[in-house]
């Protein structure tokens, strides 16, 4: 056993946190409160950052050298997805394109797929988002009707998706659609549609926050070119399936990092209230301590089992089920530990200057929904942990 | 980095496995808690002080082979449920040996070949809190005071008690020893109030004590937590074998959602017992400023998460799961006792805190 890091990992780790200490101007929890911002604007914001990161050599940091990467170990790739959450840095807008599309083009992609779109998802200059789920097709991905006819050098996409995630703002979408009705898998196609054509028509989702970081996409007739299909026709399912798991264990240290920070926010809150001392305060506080020490342990042991060769395995069922359900009881303890202060969104007078607790409360409903909602998660660990009968 | 066990403790682990297999599988450990009067087996608590066992918690140059090693034969226990004093030996061998004290090392010497057993009597409250203040003490070469829980306490031949004026030990009977069987809702346990008033001898001044029982205080709550992390173990498995085995409404009823779904937080919480445990383990070897935390931490998770997993084991076999004759109680009462004990959930919560500074 040997949870340590090595001296080139913890070298890397000193080096990138002075790289951030010199080159974030400011936190984004700060950045979320300047009224001279709006969502556009903030965008912008996300965009810089992301261009700032690449330039220095941190995006896409396990590719090979020829498309900016510097073949990182994941050890490497999970240090700096746990730093970017302690130094509260911005959220780059095309961590979509970077994290599944990227690694879909480097495995199945083609010479000219990879050498058209892989420079500018990394500089930002092209935002990607992905078109996988569909009003009939949540969980049960594979039911999907979004179809595509060839048409000449094209194909010609018609349908739906929804939770397109930075749909709003992309520039380009990547499309799981049906090429053949018959096939349920082999029959999904894996294609790169450009968004600004008469076909395509996004519309802003209202999410329960109030923001639209969401949208819908319509596609009518939309065009796709045949070069811009990934892997073969057919092939769609199996890539998208296998992408979903290349960037496993790299967000394993980001979750507990993240609600670390928020940890300590929590805590300055109730020192400023003077109710740190209470005991049922202090047990509900230890109790969150605890849960996000056992998320770190757990995700320690991932980064352990990743780094000593072994394959990735339904492990990331049980990471997801925690950070999410963690995600809702850390905001639902805040509130009844910060009083209704914690409710008042960054705007209102008197809204506490260090946490959106009451987004957060918000947003942690989605965790739970999103990427496999959590009772999909309990199936997979039931059948292919357990080994459970299915009826 | 590896979370897998290095050769040697992994061999250790899998030599106790087919140990416990072959001496103490549950059935036969089932049968020592229900019939012995001792509530264990002492011919193989002398087996194991042979193997060496009983030393596994003295500091590596002396002997022990640090807590992963630990961990991972407490682990194997919990997984039998393991009956009798070892924990409570193992850990009070260590607190002799740091006494320095002469007739506390020979003491220790004796403890460790299972010539004799000895644990710690410290409790004097039976409610949750702190104690504030000692009752029992030590005087001219006299011990005086009344002890509760004391585990297997009719049946060790010596404790080291706590006293205002630090570690003493006392011999049974020459201490003027009492004991009063103090039956609990796990019938494996064999506790005593124990009234103690005779000669003594005092092994640790109070400043030493105080250090010692630091010691105490990690190695039998990360002890406690191995063994818990082992009764969430087996307790998954008789459950999963159980919902394969058990047909009603024409299926197994392991197919159905409601059941598999709860199999699967019952999998997280065993599973993330499993992280907690060894990273802590892990900390007390190599990490020690960490070791505070994450030791409290992993005690404070595998208290309740055993026992809700040894519930849902009662649950999920329906009305066997209620009778004596099937196994889930037998992990649910001792996940209880753990639970309680060993630094309680609340007490490693306030730990967690105070290793923050908070």
């Amino acid at each position: 056993m040997d949870l340590s890091f090595t001296p080139e990992q913890q070298a890397f780790r000193v080096e990138l946190e002075a790289w951030l200490a010199g080159n974030l101007a400011r936190p984004w929890n700060e950045e979320i409160r300047d009224p001279a911002h709006d969502s556009d604007s903030l965008v912008e914001v996300r965009r810089a950052w992301q261009r700032k990161l690449h330039e220095a050599g941190y995006l896409g940091m396990g590719w090979p050298a020829e498309w900016g990467g510097r073949g990182a170990s994941v050890v490497e790739q999970a240090i700096l997805e746990e730093a970017l959450w302690r130094a509260d840095a911005p959220q780059i807008p095309n961590f979509l394109g970077i994290d599944l599309l990227g690694p879909a083009l480097i495995h199945h992609g083609s010479e000219a797929q990879r050498r058209r779109f892989i420079p500018k998802m990394l500089s930002a200059d092209e935002i990607w988002c992905q078109g996988f789920s569909e009003p009939g097709a949540g969980s049960d991905l594979a039911s999907l009707r979004t179809r595509a006819e060839p048409d000449g050098e094209h194909f010609r996409i018609t349908g739906q998706k929804v939770w397109t995630t930075f749909g709003p703002w992309a520039d380009w979408i990547f499309v799981l659609a049906r090429t053949d009705a018959e096939d349920r898998y082999g029959g999904i196609t894996f294609f790169l549609v450009p968004i600004d054509q008469p076909g395509v028509e996004v519309r802003p989702i209202l999410q329960i926050t109030g923001e639209s970081e969401f949208g819908e996409t319509f596609f009518d007739g939309a065009l796709a070119r045949r070069e811009h299909v990934v892997g073969k026709v057919g092939e769609g399912w199996r890539i998208a399936m296998t992408v979903l798991g290349y960037e496993r264990g790299v967000q394993t240290m980001a979750y507990p990092a993240r609600f670390e920070r928020y940890l300590a926010d929590l805590v300055r809150g109730l020192r400023e209230n003077g109710t740190l001392g209470r005991s049922d305060v202090r047990a509900r506080l230890a109790r969150l301590i605890v849960e996000n020490q056992v998320m770190r342990s757990n995700g320690l042991r991932t980064l352990a089992n990743l780094a000593s060769g072994e394959a990735p395995g339904p492990e990331s069922s049980i990471e997801k089920i925690f950070w999410s359900e963690y995600a809702k009881r850390q905001s639902e303890t805040a509130l009844d530990l910060l009083g209704p202060q914690a409710q008042l969104t960054i705007d209102a007078r008197h809204a506490r200057p260090d946490m959106d607790w009451a987004r957060e409360f918000l947003w942690a409903r989605a965790g739970t929904i999103y990427s496999g909602s959590s009772e999909i998660q309990r199936n997979i660990i039931a059948k292919r942990v357990l080994r459970m009968p299915t009826r | 980095m590896q979370f897998e066990l290095d050769e040697d403790r992994s061999l250790l682990k899998q030599q106790t496995r087919e140990l416990l297999e072959r001496e103490s599988p549950l059935e036969a450990a089932r049968a020592v808690m229900e019939d012995a009067a001792e509530g264990y087996d002492k011919g193989l608590h002398a087996s194991l002080a042979e193997l060496g066992y009983l030393g596994l918690g003295l500091p590596e140059a002396e002997g022990g082979m640090g807590a992963l090693a630990l961990a991972a034969v407490l682990h194997e226990m919990g997984r039998v449920a393991f009956p009798g004093p070892y924990p409570d030996v193992l850990v009070a061998a260590r607190a002799l040996h740091d006494c320095g004290d002469e007739s506390a090392q020979a003491f220790r010497d004796r403890v460790i070949a299972g010539e004799a057993t000895c644990v710690l009597a410290r409790r004097e409250r039976l409610d949750d809190e702190p104690c504030e203040e000692l009752e029992t003490h030590f005087h001219d070469g006299r011990i005086e005071g009344t002890k509760q829980l004391v585990p297997f306490g009719a049946h060790v031949d010596a404790v080291l008690a706590e006293a205002r004026e630090g570690l003493v030990l006392c011999e049974r009977p020459a201490a003027g020893w009492e004991a009063a069987a103090q039956p609990t809702q796990d019938h494996a346990q064999r506790f005593a109030e124990l009234r103690l008033s005779g000669p003594a001898r005092p092994v640790a001044g109070a400043e030493r004590a105080s250090a010692i029982l630091e010691t105490v205080d990690l190695i039998s709550a990360l002890a406690a937590a191995a063994q818990l992390l082992g009764l969430c173990e087996r307790a998954l498995e008789t459950t999963v074998a159980h919902t394969n085995e058990r047909e009603a409404f024409g299926a197994p009823i392991g197919s159905f959602q409601a059941l598999q779904h709860r199999c699967a937080d019952m999998l997280l919480q065993t599973e993330s017992t499993r992280s907690a445990v060894y990273r802590a383990a892990w900390a007390v070897d190599h990490e020690p400023e960490l070791a505070p935390e994450l030791v409290a931490v992993a005690k404070a998770w595998a208290g309740p998460a055993a026992r809700s997993v040894c519930g849902e084991a009662i649950q999920l076999h329906g009305g066997v799961g209620f009778t004596w004759e099937y196994d889930p109680h037998v992990f649910f009462k001792r996940a209880n006792t753990l639970d309680q004990l060993h630094g309680s959930t609340r007490s490693q919560l306030e730990r967690v805190l105070r290793a923050r500074g908070l």
